[in-house]
């Protein structure tokens, strides 16, 4: 009996004990190997970079210096406040409407729900170019489509106070569907009992969602606005192809500019500083909200 | 996230090599009468990278030693691509295609990135666009690409809306009399003076100094806030102020509007015509060209804006066969004239520019002979001081010549403080006025 039970024991074994320890990073290595060669590499190279300076070829290291340069550099200071503010109006704007929206597409009385669906989705997925083109076409001050219906011809990305208004409902218009799919596979969680128990207990619609739908829904949603909050402050594309940060800076934010001290000045000590400024930044901000809504 | 991983992965990649420490001596070309051979790699673009495949062969024919292989990276990534390959300091081809306002800043910030073909090019100076040859070089003599195609600046206009308006183009010689030509135009037809994005005006506001004979810094200083700047900028919020400013965005709105008829003139450069006569063949016999207006009667009469050149990277291990690439492209009589020719590509190269190919009349423009007027521009094109900070001070002026010219704010203001944020940003010292 001992004999065989040992013999069971072992018979899986059979690699030995060494062997077995290896086998995890035999599956591990080559994401490993990835993850160590473009991430890890890059992110402890940048870092370095960002105490450095190079001038005419010349690469030394400069201590703290710019990221001394970021605190009295004027664009930098203003990209963030535009992000600040992009993202104070418009964060809250597109999780609230995907919100409504994930709420009335998991409505089981719906037509057409999957076809909805995937209707929100698509701005998330189109491509730049296409996004691009579009809304120039839209947002033309002369004969442009939203100009044509509303009567009243708007400078939408001349003037910096309506590029802004602009650059909100575009970043709105592309990504209200992705956090709405993320939302409703978060209502799919909840179970129909409770629906049914509102539903008992007297409860509409308004007061359903806001009563038991939302306050499960707290982690999904603290997860949109942490993601929101992220891709806010790294906004890149849609000032870039729109206004590329104009007029007057007003759309500017901190990787379009970081992209231009980098790519367009070859300042890239300077560069990595604000991109790791910016890493900080968000850090900071993620955390708040994660207190903030626990 | 991705977006920054993105920016910290291609950051670091430029590090690289940039913090090995040791400065290598910047790369110079020493004459040579050895036998070419080995292989030629080059990057190029759009209707550049067409000329060279098409030339090519025929240098090969030349020089059977020599293996020359064209690429074409694309005008969207040629210079990040170029950018990481000299910061990186591997990976970069023998010879690449760059526009004028590129190679300074390339020089400056990258000493061995790009090789000195002062010792055995000097020799073309005098053939080639004053101007451009004044963008190739740096101090001392050196000289780090070969001037390829001009883009001399003059006036393209729409015939059928001047004979309507009952004025002639040939009558207007500075900047004023446009002006005043504008309002009766539209006030005749309803068409703006010319298209203009007025979300970057900094192109018009350079070519403008060009014409007169300035860069955005003189001596080294900041100088957008002189006569000139003013001038400039004065005459753009005017235009913009009698709303004869057609507002388009980017390269794709400047195309469309042209193509739909919005504008009566184009203060551009000679590359136009290759779009005009690709995009809207339709619009044949309705196109003619007269010289840039001047600021002053007997001023200056052209501009310049683009162009590109050919350069030597210091990555080459096959100087010789690259260098000479380049000559038989560039400083070249009968290569010039075919590019001209195949590829519209004007010819920065002056002997080229004698051939009577350009006195022939076009079609396109109703039978004008536009190539002779292009032509004898390119010797008067103002040259002007480019630096490695132009491109942050066009960044610069981007987002402050948007308050006068948009804003209606006063362009001497204006300038002056784009001179006091050019001057902290570059640490240069602010032009004596």
């Amino acid at each position: 009996m001992t004999a065989l039970t040992e013999k069971l024991v072992r018979a899986p074994a059979l690699p030995g004990p060494r062997h077995r320890r290896l086998i995890p990073w035999i599956f591990a290595g080559p994401a490993t190997a990835l993850f160590a060669v473009f991430f890890a590499y890059p992110l402890a190279a940048s870092l370095m970079q960002s105490f450095q300076r190079t001038e005419d070829g010349v690469t030394a290291w400069a201590g703290l210096d710019q990221y001394a340069r970021l605190l009295g550099d004027a664009r930098f200071g203003r990209s963030l406040l535009n992000v600040g503010l992009i993202l104070l109006v418009q964060v809250p704007i597109m999780i609230g409407l995907a919100l409504v929206l994930a709420y009335v597409l998991n409505q089981s009385w719906l037509r057409f729900r999957a076809t909805l669906r995937v209707a929100f989705f698509l701005p998330a997925v189109t491509t730049l170019v296409a996004y691009a083109v579009v809304f120039r076409v839209l947002l033309k001050t002369e004969g442009g489509m939203v100009n044509q219906l509303l009567g009243h011809e708007i400078a939408w990305l001349d003037d910096p106070m309506w590029a802004r208004v602009a650059l909100i409902a575009s970043i709105t218009w592309r990504w209200t569907g992705y956090n709405m799919v993320i939302l409703l596979a978060g209502l799919q969680t909840i179970g129909r009992s409770q629906y049914e128990a509102a539903a008992i207990d007297g409860a509409g619609p308004w007061r359903t969602l806001t009563s038991v739908v939302v306050p499960q829904l707290k982690p999904v949603i603290l997860f949109c606005s942490i993601t929101s909050t992220i891709g806010t402050l790294q906004l890149f594309d849609e000032n870039k192809v729109l206004t590329d940060g104009g007029p007057d800076d007003a759309t500017l934010s901190p990787i379009l500019l970081l992209f231009q001290v980098g790519f367009k000045q070859f300042d890239f000590g300077y560069a990595a500083a604000m991109a790791w400024a910016i890493v900080l930044i968000i850090g900071v901000l993620s955390y708040a909200q994660f207190r903030w809504l626990k | 996230m991705k977006a920054l991983l993105a920016a910290a992965a291609a950051l670091v990649t430029l590090t690289g090599c940039a913090t090995g420490g040791v400065q290598r001596a910047a790369p110079s070309i020493a004459p040579s009468s050895q036998e070419l051979s080995g292989e030629v790699k080059v990057w190029s673009f759009d209707v550049g990278a067409k000329a060279l495949q098409r030339l090519a062969p025929e240098f090969m024919k030349l020089h059977p030693g020599v293996k020359v292989e064209v690429t074409d990276v694309g005008y969207d990534n040629v210079y990040d691509k170029i950018t990481v390959g000299l910061q990186s300091g591997s990976g970069l081809p023998d010879v690449v295609h760059l526009e004028d306002e590129r190679v300074s800043a390339y020089a400056k910030n990258f000493p061995n990135g790009l090789v000195d073909l002062g010792p055995v090019a000097a020799k073309y100076k005098s053939d080639f666009d004053p101007a451009k040859w004044q963008t190739a070089s740096g101090p001392g003599g050196k000289l780090y690409a070969l001037p390829w195609d001009s883009a001399p600046v003059g006036l393209f206009y729409r015939r059928d809306y001047f004979e309507q308006a009952g004025v002639k183009a040939e009558d207007v010689t500075t900047w004023d009399e446009l002006v005043k030509t504008g309002l009766q135009v539209k006030a005749k037809t309803g068409k703006r003076l010319f298209v203009a994005d007025l979300g970057d005006s900094t192109p018009l506001f350079t070519t403008l100094l060009q014409q007169q004979g300035q860069g955005i810094f003189k001596d080294g200083k900041v100088a957008v806030n002189s006569a000139a700047g003013v001038k400039a900028l004065t005459l753009m919020a005017e235009l913009k102020k009698q709303d004869l400013l057609q507002n388009e965005k980017g390269w794709d709105g400047r195309v469309t509007a042209t193509k739909e008829g919005k504008a009566a003139t184009a203060p551009t450069a000679v590359w136009w015509t290759g779009t005009l006569t690709s995009e809207m063949p339709e619009l044949s016999g309705k196109f003619g060209v007269v010289p840039l207006p001047a600021f002053e009667e007997g001023g200056v009469r052209t501009s310049a804006n683009g162009g590109s050149m050919l350069a030597v990277t210091g990555q080459t291990r096959n100087q010789q066969a690259a260098y000479a690439f380049v000559e038989f492209v560039t400083a070249n009589k009968d290569s010039q004239l075919s590019m001209m020719k195949t590829e519209s590509l004007f010819p920065a190269y002056l002997p080229a520019l004698a051939d009577p190919y350009f006195g022939r009349p076009v079609d396109y423009f109703g039978g004008q002979p536009v190539n002779q007027l292009f032509a004898e521009q390119v010797r008067d094109i103002p040259p002007v001081e480019s630096t490695d900070d132009d491109a942050e001070a066009s960044e610069l002026l981007k987002k402050l010549l948007s308050r006068a010219v948009v804003g209606g704010e006063d362009p001497k203001t204006v300038l002056d403080e784009a001179a006091k944020q050019i001057s902290t940003a570059t640490k240069r010292e602010i032009a004596a006025p």
